[in-house]
């Protein structure tokens, strides 16, 4: 849990970092239904501290409107405050944070308002398809998308030069490579570090066209024997046989930071949020690093995956909807949106992704390279039809728990982790009055 | 004695008797406004929290669906839980090894200082004690920067003796745990024995040394029967302490990786891990209960059993 409540860090942290830009994000006129003669106040829980740049905007629009962001805790945290909120039936926010994958969750047992009666499907052709997708559950939109982290190779090029490696890997194939060729340097040098990192694993399977949940309502299907997930899943395991990656560090940790400003560890297959983060991370590496898509099972091919991202609903017991509404849009897509991209919000509108300043932005960090360039396109790669299952957020502590003898000690295959959590997942779902299979 | 006792008892009877003959109902009135700050603080901090874990402990809180009675079935899950057992099995061996180790340690700190033989007692005093003084969570911190076998302490003795000693592989991460405990608890029940050794007659032990007692029997005859009142209450101090532990383990597994640390290493991580992620609130606050009369049978037991020790001298 903890590595939980350092990822939601993470998220909050890659809002942090000013990016230059300016989009002229369209405008239209979600407004339909707002009393404008009453005082209204609206709360909204966000742990994504741009949320309140856009307030001031929207106050001067609507006077008798007052926005309050509050931070009600980070993921888990909030969802639990947000939980017990509906329950009591009083104190229940009128907008609310969620992780992507925490979307159906609160979706499928109907505690979310379906946006579709506010024209939130109007928006759909803004954002790129897998972001929507995400806040999409069985045809209605839940929910608005606010960040995006397309899954990226981030990789120190100093390193991989001295390795041998002189382009950055554009395959699994070229990565197994490299990923030789940096062991090969000695000493702790490994290509990447991955102490069970469960979406590392799903990005890999989410690019290559795995999906091995299918979640029809209150049914859900696991199963990661498919194409997709097998191949992820044979290919990790290759390089966990072979000791490619390092897996006595874990994400987060003072050993992590370490391993990145030392550049013992060459690469990390992350989020595209880790821009924000990553510099003050690595200082000592500063120049050295550089963005690239995530490596492909075929070359030439363009797919992509995500690991991260959030999106804002309104819940279905919220009080002033369509005020909330009226906000939700105005800082996801409308006039409000272009002042958390300067505050450093990474969005999935392609306003912003098709925008020139925000795409020429450069930082010496990187090299100077146009760092949004890269990951504009990795989002608008992303495979679509990707699925979570409804009980993720539990999932995930339990994958950790379940892949813990693996890589402790070595003890059986990522392929039998993957069937103990399979089971223990269909239990638990089950239990919590999901069919599970 | 028996007179002694007899005599107190006439008395106490004569003022009770002298009571009611005379101010029956005022009395009764007072006793009720005199215990009842207490009551009611007492009702909604103890027996209503109680109740309430009792209450939602016989209910599933299912994300489709809502809340259901289930009666028992909380319980008899529990009871079949190999991931509980496994918590359970470890705190309790954490607690037959570790506490032994730490309250001798601590006895041997305060018969040390009680010594009036060390130069410098009162600091060495504050700085055993110190320890407890330290946040588990910045003392976890800690020790877990100098056990770390990749650029802590460990690591450079690695290095330098070309071993591979690993605090935080899974077999040895609750010996590190053990440690850390160890180091912050044993100047606190140092004090507390320090406590009860100081309350020792000092005339006691100019006897012994008259009847021509050495050091060590001073020790054995007066000053370890001393204390084992205190013996007792931090045994059940202790007791009560690592059947709870969670700081530790948790903050670990942010530190390390590979550290067998799971999320039901622990019955309180596991409670923690229910409750928090797998919204199994009804489930957390049964494992809670059976924790807490897990917890009291030892605590009651320890003092049984030291009781009748105490009453066979």
């Amino acid at each position: 849990m903890p590595k939980k409540r350092l990822r939601a860090a993470a998220a909050i942290a890659a809002s942090i970092v000013a990016l230059a830009g300016c989009a002229g994000g369209e405008s239209t006129s979600p407004n339909a239904g707002v009393p404008t003669d009453q005082p209204i106040t609206l709360t909204v829980w966000s742990w994504d501290g741009t949320v309140k740049e856009a307030v001031p905007g929207f106050e001067k629009l609507h006077p008798n409107i007052t926005v309050n962001v509050v931070n009600a805790g980070s993921s888990t945290d909030e969802y639990t405050a947000l939980d017990n909120a509906i329950q009591a039936g009083s104190g229940v926010p009128d907008i609310a944070m969620f992780e992507y994958f925490s979307l159906p969750l609160f979706a499928i047992p109907g505690k979310l308002s379906d946006l579709s009666e506010f024209g939130a499907k109007d928006l759909a052709k803004d954002y790129v398809e897998a972001a929507w997708g995400n806040v999409t559950i069985d045809g209605k939109p839940y929910a608005l998308p606010s960040d995006y982290g397309p899954a990226a190779m981030f990789y120190n090029q100093s390193v991989l030069t001295q390795a041998g490696v002189a382009a950055p890997p554009t395959t699994w194939d070229e990565f197994y490579q490299a990923a030789k060729k940096v062991r090969a340097l000695g000493g702790d040098h490994y290509i990447t570090n991955d102490s069970a990192d469960i979406f590392v694993l799903m990005s890999l399977m989410w690019e290559g066209g795995g999906r091995p949940f299918k979640v029809n309502g209150t049914d859900v299907t696991i199963d990661f024997k498919d194409a997709g997930s097998s191949r992820a899943v044979a290919f990790w395991q290759k390089l966990l046989d072979e000791d490619l990656v390092n897996t006595k560090i874990t994400n987060w940790s003072d050993d992590w930071n370490r391993g990145l400003n030392e550049g013992t560890l060459a690469t990390q297959l992350i989020g595209g949020w880790f821009t924000s983060t990553l510099p003050e991370r690595a200082p000592q590496a500063a120049g050295n690093f550089r963005v690239a898509p995530l490596p492909q099972w075929e070359a030439g091919e363009t797919s992509g995956a995500e690991n991260g991202g959030s999106a804002m609903a309104i819940p279905a017991a919220a009080q002033n909807k369509a005020a909330a509404y009226a906000f939700l849009e105005y800082f996801t897509h409308g006039d409000g949106l272009q002042s958390r991209i300067d505050a450093g919000a990474f969005v999935p509108n392609l306003s912003n992704l098709n925008n020139e300043k925000f795409l020429s932005a450069t930082n010496p960090f990187f090299g100077d390279q146009k760092y949004n360039q890269v990951l504009a396109d990795a989002s608008k790669n992303v495979a679509t039809g990707w699925q979570y299952p409804p009980f993720f957020g539990w999932a995930r502590t339990s994958y950790e728990d379940v892949s813990a003898p693996l890589y402790d000690s070595r003890q059986g295959t990522l392929a039998d982790v993957l069937e103990t959590w399979k089971q223990r997942s269909i239990e638990y779902g089950n239990e919590q009055g999901f069919s599970v299979r | 004695m028996s007179r002694q006792l007899l005599t107190q008892r006439t008395s106490v009877s004569d003022v009770v008797a002298d009571h009611q003959t005379f101010r029956k109902p005022k009395r009764r009135n007072v006793g009720l406004a005199f215990i009842a700050p207490f009551s009611v603080l007492f009702l909604f901090v103890f027996i209503v929290p109680i109740g309430y874990s009792a209450y939602i402990s016989m209910f599933q809180n299912k994300l489709i669906g809502g809340k259901v009675f289930i009666w028992f079935d909380n319980y008899i899950k529990l009871f079949q839980d190999s991931q509980f057992y496994d918590g359970v099995i470890r705190v309790v061996l954490f607690t037959a090894i570790q506490v032994p180790i730490m309250l001798f340690s601590a006895i041997a700190l305060a018969l040390a200082i009680d010594s009036l033989r060390l130069h410098g007692s009162r600091f060495f005093r504050i700085i055993v004690f110190l320890p407890y003084a330290i946040p588990a969570i910045v003392s976890t911190l800690m020790w877990g920067f100098m056990l770390g076998i990749r650029y802590g302490l460990i690591g450079s003795l690695n290095k330098a003796a070309g071993t591979s000693f690993n605090p935080f592989a899974p077999e040895t991460t609750m010996i590190s745990i053990g440690v850390m405990v160890t180091w912050g608890f044993t100047g606190y029940n140092m004090l507390i024995f320090y406590a009860a050794l100081r309350a020792v007659p000092r005339e006691l032990y100019e006897a012994a040394a008259i009847d021509g007692a050495t050091e060590f029997q001073i020790v054995r005859h007066i000053k370890l029967p001393a204390l084992r009142s205190s013996l007792i209450v931090t045994i059940i101090f202790s007791i009560i302490g690592t059947f709870q532990l969670f700081n530790e383990p948790n903050i670990l597994t942010t530190l390390v990786s590979n550290s067998g640390i799971t999320s039901y290493y622990t019955p309180n991580m596991y409670a923690y891990s229910l409750a928090f992620t797998g919204s199994q609130q009804g489930y957390a606050a049964a494992l809670a209960l059976v924790m807490a009369v897990f917890t009291i049978a030892i605590a009651y037991a320890v003092q049984i059993k030291g009781m009748k020790n105490a009453f066979n001298k």
